[in-house]
């Protein structure tokens, strides 16, 4: 079984996303950028898959500012390659765009499975795993939590409203957007990761940048929520006076 | 101008809630575009249930496996129709469901998609969407070109009519492809507690920190008459079963008062629990997401103000 | 002469085989340090020399506890005192000439019999005390050794007693009895009013079978040490000499370009870890004052030491290796220990077990095995340089509130620099507490400076995680603003980012003072700057481990204490020896499992037992989060309150305390 994870990097929320408010356009290299979750949670339900029956694990980046530690981090907790699809590419590539790079990749490599990240918090255009499926014309299924090797196909359990799940059998390849992975993502040391760095090559694979529909955001707002929680101030116990001085109110107090 | 397609998503008794919110919706835009609306069902009953929808067209697949969702089967099928029909604008609810088909069928036709809608306005001859992304920190509004596009919609996006129509019925039976076979599925796990049925839920999420301070949770629910229940990142660290996760992926509810502790609020989870009558939240961050939709807020301690507010309520 | 050429030989042979047996058990463990890593511990050697005779001689730490530290005392000067008897029973089988003389003679004697005593308490400290100190340890291992002790004792007694009735048979000469050897004077004479002194054969077997059970027990003791925790009684001397001289605060020295901190083999600690494992006596100091193990979780240091020497002892015998992380030592003895260093400061061999926890933590993090929760510690210290998720440029919000900016550090020379460190800027509780820190400076007209978002977390605790790499990267941000910045010190609230600036720092060449809140404020009220009223309260002061023991600032906060009026009632365990708050080491941020009492809720009860004190003072942002929640859980609030030592000083400063500061309440 040869596995593919894509991956890719995100604006890290935590800082505040840099927005040109009069152009409503986001300042993509203004912002730092840390590693997709979902993808993370891809990775390790990969890892997972080669520690329990046997694989080689690829994981695949397009070449951003962030992306060699990407990939570096992926070979550090287990993955065996990295590959790094270079080309005429920056931070403002849409998810159509990357689905189509990897796309065009994956076009030439025996893998048999693909994994991603189910979404990404900037998916506008649309998830990778869906997009790449379509392009392929691959079998895909998303917002999955396990993913299990049978013979020559895998077992997966996608999962719906209401915790409700299916099992799935599928023939490869197969593509597999991943909601969670059967346990949380592993840690990689920094050390870890210089040594890598050090020891270790990500294979660099040139892709062109093809034409695919596109969308045109007419601008990007901050959304002006329609109201904003009453704050309450205070210690805590004025806090929790207050809260039961509410609830009071609406007679949500037991009597 | 193509028509409208709108996807429905059968559920356990008839087509789900948000699946009815895109028929109300797509009728809307289509009569102010002047352009036909087509629904498409799936399974045993499809027919049954679409032939009363208020659309102009209904596309039943009768296939009996086809009851119950199928990734592969759903995507051919609705690529066939959409590539047929040439729809303007196709929709699809933004559940697991959607989630496939949207980004599938898009790319398998060649068509843009946009995702996390949840409006969609018409301003003269343009439409346009807007779609809430960045965990919801960001709104894109986007102009859906004249050559048509997919969009998958946020479910509670908007509310569902109870009309009828008589549509004209189309009926066909497509191939199953064999490549992708549904073994079984998998009911929930029947929990102690049914949150769905609570009146108040104490809600806790990232912020608990570690299972040992769920019975500070435990405790208030106790005193306040309520239940515990929590948002995905509890469930997935094991420290509440899966019949407590508020969301997407867990339970809708809409309780009388939904107290949500250390929650951010992303949208998934929002989805959830967004229509309780009253929404308390505790964050440490007064500019989480939950605190848009939550009507008081507290950037106090979680931790502290459990119990401070447990004795409180005791006393009382 | 046959009878003498006989014992002639058997003592030779029995020494060769004794030793020969000695060094071949010997050689393997010293080839493992051989391959070991270096580590310079033959430095300053005077001083060294000094420290280990103190400790030898003076039974420092042995003494703490009174009736182990006594019986040692007695067994141990046994040992060296009947060294004199051993070689005069060796030479006087070679020159039956030499006896021992009239002090001597009483002197092992006398030394013989408190031998004696030491045992008979020994066993009555085992088998009727049964201190829960011994847990886990060899206990057969301690009764055979005690018995080889006795049988050595008894021994000593024989042949000394049938020396004198054997000798004219054995040797041809004819000593009489020595009434200075007292012991065999008595017994001698009881030899002889019953007629056995005077039957050639039973005297003769009485004085062979009384050297056999001493010189022969002798060499069957040194042929077993080598499997036994007594191997201490060789190694414990040198032990204690080549204890750790760098300072005591800094957990890593500062390593080789290709050397990491991970502990996966034993070829990835130094010699003198490996030596500390043989040296371990298995006396259970440590695992007595450990909070993990008094709090009931999976972790002992004894234990730690013993299944790595047994580890190495079966790696020795040709056995599969287990992996050291994870495999002899289990992920969950690890991450529960709080780096806290009490059991250091107990061990009475001066065994470090905090290095190789942490180093053994390393190996597990490399392998990307580590607690959820402080794994996303380790994430927000990487992406956003503090553990509260929050971004860098939030750290100095907490200066909004303060009438007077406070100074930027990077961009104009102050006389102070003060290092925040994450708890004391982020968390709302605390940042009322750095406020009022700020106007204490302000007030004693004291021109300071901080780094504002150039600031990070210090890497004390991402170093003791294990994550040597993230402290690396963590110690260079701030140390670009340390090194460029002009100020004559550093002034920190946090112990354990003063631990890090002082000890850690330092492999990085960054060697500016830094001094803890209790030391500087002292200094101002020295200098006139401040001038506080007596508060006139009594209260108890807790020692934050990495101010107290890994740093020795124990007086600064006692003195601070005393000029602001306020009368200290010490709790038992104080000091150095103060119990930790079970925060440190990570362990703040890692699920709580299967924890019986929590560090904290102990130590309140601890100062609930003293008469009342109605204060508990804290000097570290860690235990005022602590100890608040412990209050809390234990129901104390209306007995005792959690003070910072800054707000103490506030109020005696005049300064208007907020009702909103995190004790006062």
């Amino acid at each position: 079984m040869h596995i593919a994870v894509l991956m890719k990097s995100v604006p890290d929320l935590v800082e505040d996303i840099a927005l040109d408010e009069h152009e409503g356009q986001i300042l993509f290299d203004e912002m730092s950028y840390v590693p997709s979750e979902w993808d993370d949670q891809a990775l390790e339900e990969a890892l997972v898959i080669k520690e329990e029956s046997g694989a080689e694990v690829t994981a695949v980046s397009i070449e951003t500012q962030d992306s060699d530690n990407l990939l570096f981090t992926a070979l550090a907790k287990g993955s065996d390659n990295a590959v790094k699809l270079v080309g005429d590419f920056d931070l403002s590539l849409t998810n159509r765009q990357r689905a189509q790079i990897f796309a065009d990749y994956l076009h030439k490599q025996p893998f048999d499975l693909i994994l991603s990240g189910v979404q990404a918090i900037d998916d506008v255009d649309g998830q990778i795993p869906g997009l790449v499926a379509g392009i392929m014309g691959w079998p895909h299924a998303s917002v999955v939590t396990e993913v299990r090797v049978k013979d020559q196909g895998i077992i997966l359990r996608q999962e719906y409203a209401g915790g409700l799940v299916a099992e799935i059998e599928s023939s490869t390849p197969v593509v597999v957007g991943i909601q969670a992975a059967r346990k949380p993502p592993r840690y990689a040391s920094i050390a870890k990761v210089r040594q890598v760095a050090k020891s270790r090559q990500i294979e660099e694979v040139e892709v062109p940048l093809s034409n695919v529909p596109a969308l045109t955001v007419r601008r990007f707002y901050k959304p002006v929520a329609s109201a904003h929680a009453e704050m309450v101030d205070g210690d805590v116990e004025d806090v929790a006076a207050r809260i039961a001085e509410i609830l009071q109110e609406r007679n949500l107090l037991r009597r | 101008m193509g028509p409208i397609l709108i996807v429905m998503e059968n559920g356990a008794s008839g087509f789900v809630d948000s699946s009815k919110e895109l028929i109300t919706k797509g009728r809307e835009i289509a009569k102010n575009l002047e352009i036909s609306s087509i629904a498409v069902g799936f399974g045993q009953d499809a027919e049954s249930q679409l032939k009363n929808l208020p659309v102009d067209r209904v596309i039943a697949i009768t296939n009996p496996e086809l009851s119950q969702y199928h990734p592969l089967a759903y995507e051919k099928t609705l690529s066939e129709i959409v590539k047929k029909e040439e729809p303007y604008l196709t929709l699809v609810a933004n559940t697991t469901m959607g989630m496939d088909l949207g980004a599938g069928v898009a790319s398998s036709v060649s068509l843009p998609l946009i995702a996390y809608c949840n409006q969609v306005a018409i301003a003269g001859q343009e439409v346009v969407a807007t779609s809430s992304v960045f965990a919801g920190k960001l709104m894109a509004e986007i102009v859906v070109p004249k050559s048509g596009a997919v969009l998958t919609v946020m479910p509670g996006a908007w509310s569902a009519t109870e009309d009828s129509g008589s549509p004209q019925v189309d009926v066909l039976s497509v191939d199953i492809p064999p490549s992708m076979r549904i073994l079984r599925t998998i009911e929930p796990e029947k929990s102690d507690v049914d949150i769905t049925k609570a009146d108040i839920l104490i809600s806790v999420g990232r912020g608990i920190e570690g299972p040992e301070n769920l019975t500070l949770a435990e405790e208030l629910a106790e005193a306040i008459g309520g239940v515990v229940s929590c948002s995905r990142p509890v469930v997935d660290a094991g420290w509440l079963p899966k019949s407590r996760q508020v969301g997407k992926s867990g339970q809708t509810v809409k309780p009388k008062l939904y107290m949500a502790f250390g929650i951010s609020g992303a949208p998934e989870h929002q989805q959830g629990m967004k229509d309780a009558d009253l929404i308390i939240a505790v964050n440490t961050d007064e500019n989480a997401s939950i605190m848009d939709i939550a009507h008081f807020g507290t950037t106090v301690d979680m931790l502290e103000l459990m119990p401070a507010l447990t004795e409180r309520l005791r006393g009382e | 002469m046959i009878g003498q050429d006989i014992l002639m030989v058997l003592t030779i042979l029995m020494f060769l085989s004794a030793t020969g047996y000695f060094v071949y058990r010997m050689l393997p463990i010293f080839r493992v340090m051989q391959k070991a890593r270096s580590t310079n511990r033959l430095d300053n050697w005077p001083r060294r020399l000094s420290f280990m005779l103190g400790q030898v001689f003076g039974h420092k730490r042995l003494l703490r506890l009174r009736l182990s530290g006594i019986l040692h005392f007695f067994i141990f000067s046994g040992f060296v005192v009947l060294m004199i008897d051993v070689i005069t029973a060796i030479v006087q089988v070679f020159d039956p000439h030499i006896t021992l003389d009239a002090p001597l003679a009483f002197v092992v004697d006398l030394w013989a019999v408190l031998v004696l005593i030491g045992i008979l308490l020994a066993v009555y400290q085992r088998a009727v005390i049964k201190p829960e100190r011994y847990h886990g340890s060899d206990e057969r291992d301690g009764y055979i050794i005690l018995a080889m002790i006795a049988t050595i004792m008894i021994g000593i007694f024989l042949h000394e007693s049938f020396y004198p009735f054997a000798a004219p048979y054995l040797f041809h000469v004819h000593p009489s009895l020595n009434p200075w050897g007292f012991v065999g004077y008595l017994l001698g004479h009881l030899w002889l009013s019953t007629h056995l002194a005077s039957n050639p054969v039973v005297a003769e077997s009485g004085y062979i079978l009384g050297y056999l059970l001493d010189i022969g027990m002798v060499f069957a003791f040194l042929a077993y040490l080598p499997t036994s925790k007594h191997l201490h009684i060789f190694l414990a001397v040198p032990s204690i000499f080549l204890h750790k001289t760098r300072p005591h605060g800094e957990l890593v020295p500062p390593l080789p370009e290709d050397e990491g901190m991970a502990i996966r083999t034993f070829t990835d600690v130094n010699w003198k870890d490996v030596l500390d494992l043989f040296t371990c006596t298995e006396c259970g100091r440590c695992q007595a004052v450990c909070p993990a193990y008094a709090a009931g979780q999976p972790l002992s240091p004894k234990m730690v030491i013993l299944e790595l020497r047994d580890a190495l002892r079966k790696e020795l015998n040709g056995e599969d290796s287990v992996p050291l992380a994870g495999g002899v030592v289990k992920a969950e003895e690890l991450w529960a220990c709080t780096t806290c260093g009490a059991c250091q400061e107990a061990c009475p061999v001066f065994i470090e077990h905090v290095p190789k926890i942490a180093g053994l933590r390393a190996a597990l993090l490399e392998d990307g095995e580590v607690d959820k929760n402080s794994q996303k510690v380790l994430v927000g210290w990487d992406r956003q340089g503090n553990s509260f998720g929050q971004p860098p440029r939030k750290r100095p919000a907490w200066t909004k509130a303060l009438e007077a900016p406070i100074k930027d550090a990077r961009k104009e020379a102050v006389d102070w620099l003060w290092f925040v460190g994450d708890f004391a800027s982020y968390d709302p509780r605390l940042q009322e507490l750095s406020r009022l820190v700020a106007q204490i400076l302000q007030q004693a007209g004291i021109d300071f400076g901080i780094l504002y978002e150039g600031e990070a977390n210090a890497g004390n605790e991402a170093l003791r995680l294990g994550e040597f790499g993230l402290f690396e990267t963590l110690a260079q941000k701030n140390l670009k603003w340390l090194e460029s910045a002009q100020y004559n010190q550093i002034f920190t609230t946090d112990p354990h980012s003063f631990n890090a600036l002082r000890n850690e720092y330092r492999k990085f060449g960054f060697e500016k003072p830094v001094k803890h809140y209790t030391q500087a404020f002292l200094d101002l009220i020295e200098q006139g700057r401040l001038s506080p009223a007596p508060l006139r309260i009594r209260v108890t002061y807790h020692d934050p481990c990495y101010l107290g023991r890994w740093n020795r600032v124990l007086d600064a906060p006692r003195q601070l204490l005393e000029r602001m009026g306020v009368e200290l009632i010490e709790m038992p365990r104080h000091g150095a020896n103060s119990f930790c708050c079970g925060a440190g080491g990570g362990r703040i941020w890692m699920e709580e499992v299967g924890i019986k009492e929590r560090p904290a809720d102990n130590r309140i009860r601890e100062a609930l037992s003293l008469n009342d004190v109605n204060y508990f003072v804290v000097a570290c942002p860690k235990d005022m989060s602590m100890f608040s929640a412990a209050v809390q859980s234990t129901g104390s609030e209306n007995r005792i309150k959690v003070v910072d030592v800054a707000e103490l000083l506030a109020q005696a400063v005049g300064l208007s305390v907020p009702q909103s500061a995190v004790a006062i309440k």
